[in-house]
């Protein structure tokens, strides 16, 4: 396993598997600066094979797996390959219709994945009017509540099936002004965190505290975040398919799933 | 056969296609988007765009997409 020191080594890998592609398949999607934050904390590691270039990122207690290949073929035969699947907590995720999840599955099944979640997308044309305003004071998070954002959402959501972020990158949201919070009696209650670029704003989490649940603090977070993103003319976001209540929430305001799926694999160290 | 324009407006008809010039800036289609729109593109002009173009620069706005058809064989 090779350590990546520099984000145009990884782009680099990814080149010359590409340049030898025939039918170049991924689940890695990466985008520059977040390499070079994984980069910096020494998360980023990799296997380099003829055809094929794998990579692992450290997440909490795991790692997630993404891959290059120059063909399925190649996929299949040389993820065989990497010993670390056999001892490692791996988690990996594949996004695309229904079809292309389905046959890429396959290879990583046969390297001793199996299904452990599925996300839908849901998408959401911008509205005019229509949404009630609620009295609950929402503002953006502080600093300070770095910490508490984070625990709130890894006790909202399964590290394993979502993509949970770091501190560091909760604290560079905070400061980005990314997420709305309600506060009661000092203490964060409920949070809505959210990426908006151009005219797209994606939901990335959105959540109350147990003990605040059924006081509108979930509605109030959802319709100030509407209410602020005045230009954006498409929402998005990833919900669990099974968590049938979200959805129900999320169809409430207006999402509905675009067909878009993302089918998260673990190996059978995560799963015992 | 319908064209680059009508395609994406079928796929994100919330957005005004031909009123930008980067795609990918504006958020009008992100990496996931380009995904279905490959296999709508391959569909409709019966091609199959190969992966290693799958990346934004050919995505992001219609001169980039049409170029992208070309190089893949279609006659525009």
């Amino acid at each position: 396993m090779i350590q990546f020191r520099k984000v145009d080594e990884v782009f680099d890998a990814i080149q010359k598997t590409k340049a030898k592609a025939s039918d170049f398949r991924t689940n890695f999607f990466p985008v520059p600066a977040k390499l070079q934050n994984w980069i910096e904390r020494d998360e980023l590691l990799g296997e380099v094979r003829d055809g094929a270039t794998f990579f692992f990122r450290k997440d909490r207690d795991f790692f997630r797996f993404y891959f290059c290949a120059g063909s399925l073929e190649k996929l299949e035969s040389e993820i065989l390959t990497l010993s670390f699947l056999k001892n490692g907590s791996v988690a990996t995720d594949l996004v695309g219709n229904e079809t292309a999840v389905a046959e890429m599955c396959a290879p990583l099944e046969a390297a001793g994945f199996s299904r452990y979640a599925q996300l839908q997308r849901m998408a959401r044309p911008a509205q005019t009017g229509g949404l009630a305003v609620s009295n609950l004071p929402v503002v953006f998070a502080e600093k300070a509540d770095a910490p508490t954002v984070l625990e709130l959402i890894e006790n909202a959501f399964d590290r394993f099936g979502e993509q949970l972020p770091a501190l560091y990158e909760i604290e560079a949201a905070i400061s980005n002004r990314q997420i709305f919070v309600v506060k009661r009696d000092g203490k964060i209650a409920g949070l809505l965190f959210f990426e908006t670029q151009g005219f797209n704003s994606i939901v990335r989490f959105w959540a109350v505290a147990e003990k605040f649940r059924a006081l509108k603090i979930g509605s109030a977070l959802m319709q100030h975040y509407f209410k602020t993103q005045n230009a954006v003319r498409r929402f998005t976001l990833w919900v669990n398919a099974a968590n049938e209540n979200a959805i129900q929430k999320y169809k409430h305001y207006g999402y509905a799933p675009d067909g878009l799926i993302d089918c998260v694999l673990a190996n059978k160290m995560i799963r015992t | 056969m319908k064209s680059v324009a009508e395609i994406l407006k079928e796929i994100r008809p919330e957005f005004d296609f031909t009123a930008s010039s980067d795609f990918i800036t504006d958020g009008m289609l992100d990496s996931f988007d380009m995904v279905t729109l490959v296999a709508t593109l391959d569909k409709n002009f019966g091609i199959s765009i190969q992966g290693t173009d799958i990346v934004p620069e050919n995505f992001q706005n219609l001169q980039t997409i049409e170029a992208l058809l070309r190089k893949s064989g279609v006659q525009l």
